[in-house]
């Protein structure tokens, strides 16, 4: 019988690595991450999670401790946030590249300069490119069943690529609710013990393995396999969810969570702890009759391609709310970016508008998710945006001076 | 006859002594191991090796290496032996504070550094174990500050149960610390001297004259530190004068009698330094 307790996201994430049995730990603190790490000690230190925690020196150290724990063999872990991240950013190439399933836990927070303790999504998507899948988490009870379908995914020979799930810094890492904490031997039959089919370290069964800078005649190709494996993703996604939700009771949608869409003529899309501000203002404007609907998007990496598309054929206006910049980019943040390629093959385009919100940790409020919403419904309306990138909450006194510059 | 774990031949340069310090690390460990190595190009021959490796970066170091022993322990398996190789590039500078928190932590690991005092697989550029007054293409007037890291002493200063010095010229020396460390639980540390006819500019035919005349001179001390007790394992009775051992090496060509003089004054007060030391608990 599952039990529930009051968690935080970040003991909802030190939950989820005790259920999968992670094996090796390499971990460096770092806010607001740091009672992740300091709860998988006490895990470990009580015995309750048999583990050996690497108490490395550095994140750049932590990403090589999980590197070479994977190959040899275990499943391992490590959880970062904002600089840490940047910090390890090397490493976060070869592990996909080597094809190893690390699972990294991100605690979004911003990057200096300017940065903030809160967050942002820079850190994480920052790691569009390199191969890592992404998963990002509304709240604490989303952590601990991302946590446990993100070594799912990423232990499937079909995949083999590291996973990361993300959550807000604070928003969701220190804010508490009940969370349902699955059975442990329902968690051993859904996640069997890790056995990588072609990378190990292992004398008795030696074989050549190439973990160092393949000839150039053969990186393009290790790049292609790469892409199929994050295509491969897409489905093992799916059926990774819908295995969990018969098992647990819960699941997510796949890559994407329409919510209230039937119908709607425009929808916002929002990423982690936005969405749950969102839900209570697209109810509020649904009372109030207006065609609103909402969009999280759970998966970045692979990025939800068809899901986007089916959405484009249906509505009139698409609003991204980027939690991120990309800076001197085509027209607002990464998700706009990339939703735009996604729409552009449909013969009837939607509008697409691309909101920077929340940037260095500044507060998303309901106020501000309806402006943006009123927004898309006036570009479904009218057939075209008037502007394609917005700013939302900026200080008048900013705006004024950006627009005299 | 002794089976030969690394595949005969080499991608390495032509005498290059790296090649010869492998054969005798492996030849000795046996099958039985995982050899972590970073990007440095003694290490590059390691790929001959028919062991399974695995690399990182330059600036991975100890890490990856703790991650693999890390793995061995939570699974349970505990006869084999993870070695860990980089060059002095890694281990004095890019990766320095990985292996110092390796040491600190006591990761169960053999690690090795190899030692030809430069970055020699970027093209010679100067390192933090590149010794006063050597040229290299960073220092063209030859390394005018800063001396060599005494990263042994740095190493022993861990309080890690071993800590040795190795030369390709004395092989039953060598062969006997690798032997040791590898029974000791917990982080080693053995330096190994690996002369480049390449980069320090001397004929490919006397790498191992020139390792021998290292440490005939009082430059290249073969010493260990076996539980914080340091014990100099090689006894020179009569100390060469360090010319003969510049004198071998292009790298050196630019220093004068002045430079020379400097430099046997500071060999001769770190020999008697160590000389203090011998026999007795340092740390």
């Amino acid at each position: 019988m599952a039990t529930k307790k009051l968690l935080d996201g970040n003991h909802a994430a030190a939950y989820g690595v005790k259920l999968v049995r992670a094996e090796v730990l390499g971990i460096y603190p770092i806010t607001p991450q740091t009672e992740l790490a300091n709860q998988l000690a006490d895990f470990v230190a009580s015995g309750e999670l048999k583990a050996k925690y690497i108490t490395v020196e550095s994140e750049h150290a932590a990403m090589s401790v999980c590197a070479g724990g994977s190959a040899a063999g275990a499943r391992v872990f490590t959880a970062s946030s904002s600089q840490g991240i940047v910090f390890m950013e090397e490493l976060l190439w070869q592990v996909p590249g080597m094809r190893l399933p690390v699972v990294m836990a991100i605690v979004n927070r911003s990057i200096a300069f300017p940065g903030s303790l809160r967050t942002d999504h820079n850190d994480s998507l920052l790691q569009r490119d390199n191969g890592w899948i992404q998963m990002y988490c509304e709240n604490a009870q989303e952590i601990i069943d991302a946590c446990i379908q993100a070594y799912k995914i990423a232990e499937d020979s079909r995949v083999y690529l590291p996973t990361i799930f993300a959550y807000d810094g604070y928003v969701i890492s220190h804010t508490a609710m009940p969370v349902e904490i699955p059975d442990q031997e329902d968690v051993d039959a859904f996640l069997p013990p890790y056995r990588h089919e072609y990378v190990y370290l292992d004398p008795k069964r030696y074989k050549p393995v190439i973990t160092h800078e393949p000839h150039s005649e053969v990186g393009m190709e290790y790049r292609f396999q790469m892409e199929e494996a994050q295509n491969n993703a897409r489905s093992v996604i799916e059926e990774v969810d819908r295995e969990y939700g018969k098992m647990f009771g819960r699941s997510y949608g796949g890559p994407v969570e329409k919510y209230r869409c039937e119908d709607a003529e425009a929808v916002l899309v929002t990423m982690g702890s936005i969405t749950g501000t969102a839900r209570v203002v697209v109810d509020e404007m649904r009372r109030e009759g207006k065609p609103i609907g909402l969009v999280k998007l759970r998966v970045f990496r692979p990025f939800p391609v068809e899901e986007m598309q089916e959405i484009g054929r249906n509505v009139r206006a698409i609003g991204f709310v980027d939690r991120n910049i990309s800076h001197g980019s085509a027209g607002g943040g990464v998700g706009t970016v990339e939703t735009a390629r996604a729409l552009y093959t449909l013969d009837e385009r939607p509008v697409l508008i691309g909101f920077y919100a929340g940037l260095v940790g500044k507060d998303v409020v309901p106020g501000d998710i309806r402006y943006m919403a009123e927004r898309t419904l006036k570009a479904a309306e009218t057939g075209k945006a008037e502007r394609q990138v917005e700013w939302i909450g900026l200080r008048k006194q900013a705006e004024s001076v950006q627009v005299k510059v | 006859m002794q089976e030969e774990i690394r595949l005969p031949g080499h991608v390495l340069c032509p005498g290059c002594a790296g090649a010869i310090a492998e054969r005798l690390i492996f030849n000795t460990l046996g099958r039985n191991i995982i050899l972590f190595g970073g990007g440095v190009c003694a290490s590059g021959g390691a790929a001959n090796a028919t062991v399974p490796s695995f690399s990182l970066h330059f600036s991975g170091v100890g890490a990856g290496a703790a991650g693999i022993a890390a793995a061995l322990e939570a699974k349970g398996v505990k006869d084999v032996t993870v070695v860990a190789m980089n060059g002095d590039g890694a281990i004095s500078d890019i990766g320095f504070s990985k292996l110092s928190a390796c040491a600190e932590r006591g990761d169960n690991i053999m690690q090795f550094c190899m030692d030809n005092e430069a970055y020699m697989n970027t093209g010679i550029q100067r390192s933090g174990l590149t010794p006063w007054g050597a040229w290299t293409t960073t220092t063209p007037k030859g390394k005018q500050v800063g001396r060599k890291k005494d990263l042994p002493m740095i190493m022993a200063s861990h309080n890690i149960p071993y800590v040795a010095t190795l030369s390709p010229a004395y092989p039953k020396d060598f062969t006997t610390k690798v032997s040791k460390a590898a029974g000791i639980e917990g982080f080693k540390y053995l330096h190994v001297m690996v002369p480049c006819p390449t980069g320090w500019r001397f004929s490919f035919d006397k790498t191992i004259e020139v390792a021998r005349l290292a440490v005939q001179t009082g430059i290249w001390p073969l010493y260990e530190v076996d539980q914080g007790v340091l014990r100099i394992t090689q006894v020179v009775k009569e100390r060469k004068p360090v010319i003969e051992y510049l004198k071998l090496q292009g790298r050196f060509r630019q220093l004068g009698e002045k430079e020379t003089q400097t430099i046997q004054v500071s060999v001769d007060e770190a020999s008697a330094r160590l000389q203090q030391m011998d026999g007795k608990r340092i740390y």
